[in-house]
């Protein structure tokens, strides 16, 4: 049993020295991958051939939707061929950053926050060559000044984003709750916190909110989605001047929080996505995307503004949107391809798929859905309301850009999971404090992200 | 504690017997209870496989196999269908050739270098074979971030999810010490006969010796089965997504489909599990060779 | 069931008085180190030189792929990982979790491995079967295993472990959040570890188990020794060295831990920190916030840790030698 070889009892400072030899000379043989300067050199290109395209893994309705538009695209001419990559939302931004530029595709899907990242890290191209002008003054304003960085436009979109508290109507009448149908109207968290005591009563497991846990707060959808429009309704902002100490630990951002952790015991934590179809939850926060789903209910579906933390309620704007890589050899038909993404057909085959507003003007005055009188009109109006930045934040408008920020990544990533530690019962103040710590250790190393 | 050798001897006597059968049941119990928590976690994800999704968390319902079918198996098709989502056969299919490629490479390389330390006589021998025991402590994950900045120019490629887990310092040395049992008389036998080191190796070394070609088989299948911490580093393309990191993206889905999750994770393990039951001697007999060995 | 390999079949071919040749296999001066260099090199490109490499980038600044150059900083990396507040918590605090994991599973994995070994080393019938269940994890990837563990853990009562609380408890036991509540998270991922992972030290555990020598227990019997004392005075100390190399090598994947934890705190709203590994941290550092150096400075952390449990390990298998 366990007899040990003679040789290996006899490690000794021989072995390691060995080992350093050894290990020095090996090192000779690598290096670090060279660190390629940026800067954006697309080449027209012939305007044929095939082109790469990069995507987000989206619902399964919006990736058939694309498909079918990557379909009618190639059936409506024969030189350009498309070949479409899927990635997992939780890795995209990695997959851009990590690539060679060589490797880059000729279009690319991006998150508005990331876009600031990615021109930064010398990952896109401008797009004003390549894409009609048509296209780019078709584009509604919110969408455009999310795609634009240092007055270029590196961007387009098919469509914006929109939250709200959705509603099962006949279980709020149940309970006998009166709910707000604009956002002058909204809640007070306070108030929030009665309806749900009210509502707990009359649904089955007696948890009659759906905080959309399942898509994980300590990813995106906190920073955007839960945590975001919570620190902006307090009155907060995640960064002030660069700098998150003093905004994202302000003690707006800490009362804010905790309130909104309070209602966890309130919480379905929807793990199969079913709560609100089958029921189980009155009220569930979260994005237009759900609508194609949650139209199941009918005229019982209703929409209602988030819950108000002082300062108004507060909905991100901005989602994804399109570009180029910065090194494609193949900017005509890139272009091209981007023109088709945007004609009004493919805008509605892709915003029916997951109850986007539109973020084309034709398509949005088109729409079924957005629009006076439309099912969605409220989340229509709520974009209208626009912000702009945190720092423009004022009582009555509703919609706010995420920071614009090449530092995005560290930001979104210290405030999920400051959110998520909030949530799970931690301390706010030390939280928000070491994320904000953090935020500003990664900008001081970065020198700021400036130029 | 029951200490149970059927070489225990006893002193006879009815009531020694009766508490022998008492103790027979409680063993058996215990097994039971041992054996279910082991085993509900497997029922779980085969039956909720079968089961609509929507059925597959609902308390302990979970467990009764009803209403089932192969809908989830036809979800899972129907839902990775295209190179942009990349499809359920090629995810095994990566998982089986990266796997093969290790297994097989791992097999040739180890064994050659470790016959090499056992059997041969060459300057430098015993200083590299100290470092290879040496590097025996180092696990994959101490070196996985910077050979991920050595190597992020080949990421999204087969190659490199299978090329740095060939030469393996643990497997040459389990070689080892089984080249070491080798009587000498074979190899001068071979060399009369006028065989070179090659053929030595390759036509009378190897067949004698099958068993240990079995253990570093095993435990590298094992390993390199599941392996996830390289492909999430290195993999971003569904083209050249192993299991592994499939199911873990898979299962984070939105709207979650548990059921077809599941089929999922049950097509993924349902081969080795068959696998494993035909040959559990020899995986038993590997693991614990990996101890006594090592 | 045969739990060792025979280590070599008796050849077919006589064996000869001869004595061996000097050269060994003479003539054939190139043939070791050409056998030998294929793993070599393996092992220098894909091990050491990437260990080195972590060494030379925790002295830098260095991000993949970024327009900006990598700058020398000095012990910079270090200095932080120990004296920022809090990436010093941080990282502190994932090395506790390390840790913890450790003194937990270290100990109880262990003597779940000898019971479990014990209690299928006896001949009964139906044994093979509940060996078989026994073993069945083992071939669970982590992957696999944290997907279909992170159903069982589901929070509220549609949760699977909630429910058979529930049902055996009446309904006294309340629901739990066993992933998202810092208070359970570690102890949750602790479970799902040794349920993949027992049944591996079980079968090391089994093979020392059968292979103390019978006469021992007989001598032991004749003394009237009873059960229990048989089992501290002769098993236990017959498989002592098998236990303490188990519960090494589980000290060491304790450290290794990823996997589970990586997945699990990217499913669903989990608190990362509560769970937060030294492995999960450097892939979160290095990988996911592209600071390479930072995460590299971590790594020879990491590696000197090992490297002082693997001496640990030598020398307590030496301070009585080999049985």
């Amino acid at each position: 049993m366990m007899t040990i070889p003679k040789s290996r009892r006899r490690s000794g400072i021989l072995g390691v020295a060995a080992a350093v030899s050894i290990a020095t000379l090996a090192l000779t043989a690598c290096g670090g991958p060279s660190t390629d300067t940026a800067g954006s050199a697309v080449e027209a290109g012939s305007g044929e051939g095939t082109i790469k395209v990069w995507a987000v893994d989206g619902q399964a309705a919006e990736n058939d939707a694309l498909k079918k538009i990557i379909a009618n695209f190639e059936s409506s001419q024969s030189k350009i061929k498309v070949d479409l990559k899927l990635f997992p939302s939780d890795q995209y931004t990695k997959a851009v950053n990590s690539a060679a530029p060589e490797d880059l595709p000729d279009v690319l899907d991006f998150d508005g926050p990331t876009l600031a990242s990615f021109v930064y890290n010398g990952k896109m191209a401008p797009l004003k060559d390549s894409v009609s002008g048509e296209t780019l003054a078709n584009q509604t304003d919110s969408i455009k000044s999310q795609n634009t960085v240092d007055d270029a436009v590196y961007g387009v979109g098919m469509m914006n984003a929109g939250l709200a508290l959705w509603g099962n109507k006949k279980l709020l009448d149940g309970a006998g709750v009166h709910y707000p149908t604009t956002p002058e109207e909204a809640w007070t968290a306070e108030e929030f916190t009665g309806v749900l005591d009210k509502l707990a009563t009359v649904v089955p497991g007696g948890k009659p909110l759906d905080l959309s846990e399942q898509y994980g707060f300590a990813g995106e959808w906190g920073t955007c989605c839960s945590a975001g429009p919570v620190i902006w309704s307090g009155g907060g902002t995640m960064l002030k001047d660069n700098k998150a100490a003093g905004a994202l630990d302000s003690d707006a951002n800490v009362k804010s929080l905790t309130q909104f952790a309070s209602w966890k015991k309130y919480t379905d934590p929807n793990a199969d996505g079913l709560a609100f179809t089958s029921g189980r939850v009155a009220l569930s926060w979260v994005g237009h995307w759900t609508y194609p789903t949650y139209k199941a209910l009918g005229s019982d579906l209703v929409s209602i503004p988030l819950p108000n933390f002082g300062k108004g309620t507060k909905t991100a704007s901005g989602t994804f949107a399109w570009g180029m890589g910065a090194k494609s050899k193949n900017g005509t038909a890139a272009g091209k391809f981007l023109d088709h993404l945007m004609s009004d057909e493919s805008v509605r085959t892709y915003t029916d798929a997951n109850g986007a507003p539109p973020a084309t003007k034709t398509a949005l005055a088109a729409s079924a859905l957005y629009g006076p009188g439309k099912q969605l009109q409220f989340l229509g109006d709520q974009l209208s309301k626009a912000c702009g930045t945190e720092d423009r934040i004022t009582e009555s408008c509703v919609s706010v850009t995420r920071p614009v920020t090449a530092g995005y990544p560290v930001v979104t990533d210290q405030v999920g999971k400051a959110e998520a530690a909030i949530y799970a019962g931690k301390d706010a103040k030390e939280a928000l404090s070491a994320a904000a710590r953090a935020i500003d250790q990664n900008f001081a190393d970065n020198d700021g992200y400036k130029k | 504690m029951t200490i149970s050798r059927t070489t225990t001897p006893t002193t006879g006597g009815g009531s020694m017997k009766r508490t022998r059968r008492w103790q027979t049941a409680l063993h058996y119990l215990i097994l039971t209870v041992v054996a279910l928590f082991f085993f509900l976690p497997v029922y779980y994800l085969i039956v909720g496989s079968f089961r609509p999704s929507r059925q597959v968390l609902s308390g302990l319902s979970g467990f009764v196999p009803t209403n089932l079918s192969l809908d989830n198996y036809v979800g899972v098709f129907e839902h990775l269908n295209s190179d942009a989502t990349g499809y359920f056969s090629q995810f095994a299919v990566v998982s089986i050739v990266v796997t093969t490629v290790v297994v097989a490479g791992s097999l040739i390389v180890n064994s050659m270098a470790a016959y090499s330390f056992a059997r041969m006589k060459w300057r430098g021998k015993k200083v590299l074979f100290l470092l290879v025991i040496i590097l025996t402590i180092i696990p994959f994950e101490a070196v996985a971030l910077p050979l991920y900045y050595m190597f992020s120019g080949q990421r999204d490629t087969i190659v490199i999810q299978a090329i740095p887990f060939i030469a393996n310092a643990f497997s040459i040395f389990l070689f080892y010490t089984f080249f070491l049992d080798v009587p000498g008389e074979i190899e001068e036998a071979a060399r009369l006969d006028g065989a070179g080191p090659f053929r030595t190796f390759f036509q009378v070394i190897i067949p004698i010796t099958k068993p240990a070609f079995a253990t570093v088989a095993i435990l590298t299948f094992l390993a390199q089965w599941g392996s996830y911490l390289w492909p999430v580093l290195m993999v971003s393309d569904a083209t050249v997504r192993p299991l592994p990191l499939a199911i873990s993206i898979f299962q984070n889905q939105q709207p979650p489909e548990w059921g077809q999750v599941l089929a999922f994770g049950t097509m993924f393990i349902v081969p080795v599990l068959a696998v494993f039951l035909i040959f559990q001697r020899w995986f038993v007999a590997s693991i614990s060779s990996s101890a006594i060995k090592g | 069931m045969t739990t060792q390999i025979q280590p070599i079949q008796r050849a077919p071919i006589a064996p000869r008085p001869r004595p061996r040749s000097k050269a060994g296999l003479s003539g054939h001066k190139y043939a070791g180190p050409l056998f030998a260099s294929p793993a070599l090199i393996g092992l220098a490109i894909f091990l050491v030189a990437p260990f080195v490499l972590a060494v030379v980038l925790s002295f830098y600044r260095v991000q993949l792929n970024s327009p900006r150059p990598a700058r020398f900083i000095g012990f910079e990396q270090y200095t932080r990982l120990f004296t920022d507040p809090d990436l010093s918590a941080a990282f502190g605090h994932a090395l506790l979790n390390n840790f913890t994991f450790a003194v937990i599973v270290v100990p109880v994995q262990t003597v779940l491995a000898l019971g479990l070994a014990v209690l299928v080393n006896r001949k009964l019938r139906g044994m093979v079967i509940f060996r078989t269940f026994i073993f069945m994890p083992l071939v669970f990837p982590l992957a696999l295993t944290a997907v279909i563990w992170r159903l069982i853990y589901s929070r509220g009562d549609e949760g699977l472990l909630n429910a058979i609380l529930g049902f055996f408890s009446g309904g006294a036991l309340s629901s739990q959040d066993w992933l998202g509540s810092p208070s359970t998270a570690l102890g949750s991922i602790i479970v799902m570890s040794i349920w993949q992972s027992v049944s591996f030290q079980m079968i090391i555990v089994l093979a020392a188990l059968q292979s103390v020598p019978t006469e021992l227990y007989e001598a032991a019997s004749l003394d009237r020794a009873n059960k229990w004392q048989q089992f501290m005075n002769v098993t236990v100390p017959g498989i002592r060295n098998t236990l303490i190399f188990v519960a090494l090598i589980t000290t060491i994947f304790s450290f290794r831990l990823f996997d589970q934890v990586y997945l699990l705190s990217r499913s669903g709203s989990v608190d990362r920190g509560s769970t937060e590994t030294v492995m999960t941290q450097i892939i979160n550092t290095g990988f996911d916030n592209n600071n390479v150096g930072q995460a590299a400075a971590m790594t020879v952390i990491f590696m000197v840790i090992i490297t002082v449990i693997a001496i640990i390990q030598r020398a307590a298998v030496r301070q009585r030698g080999g049985v």
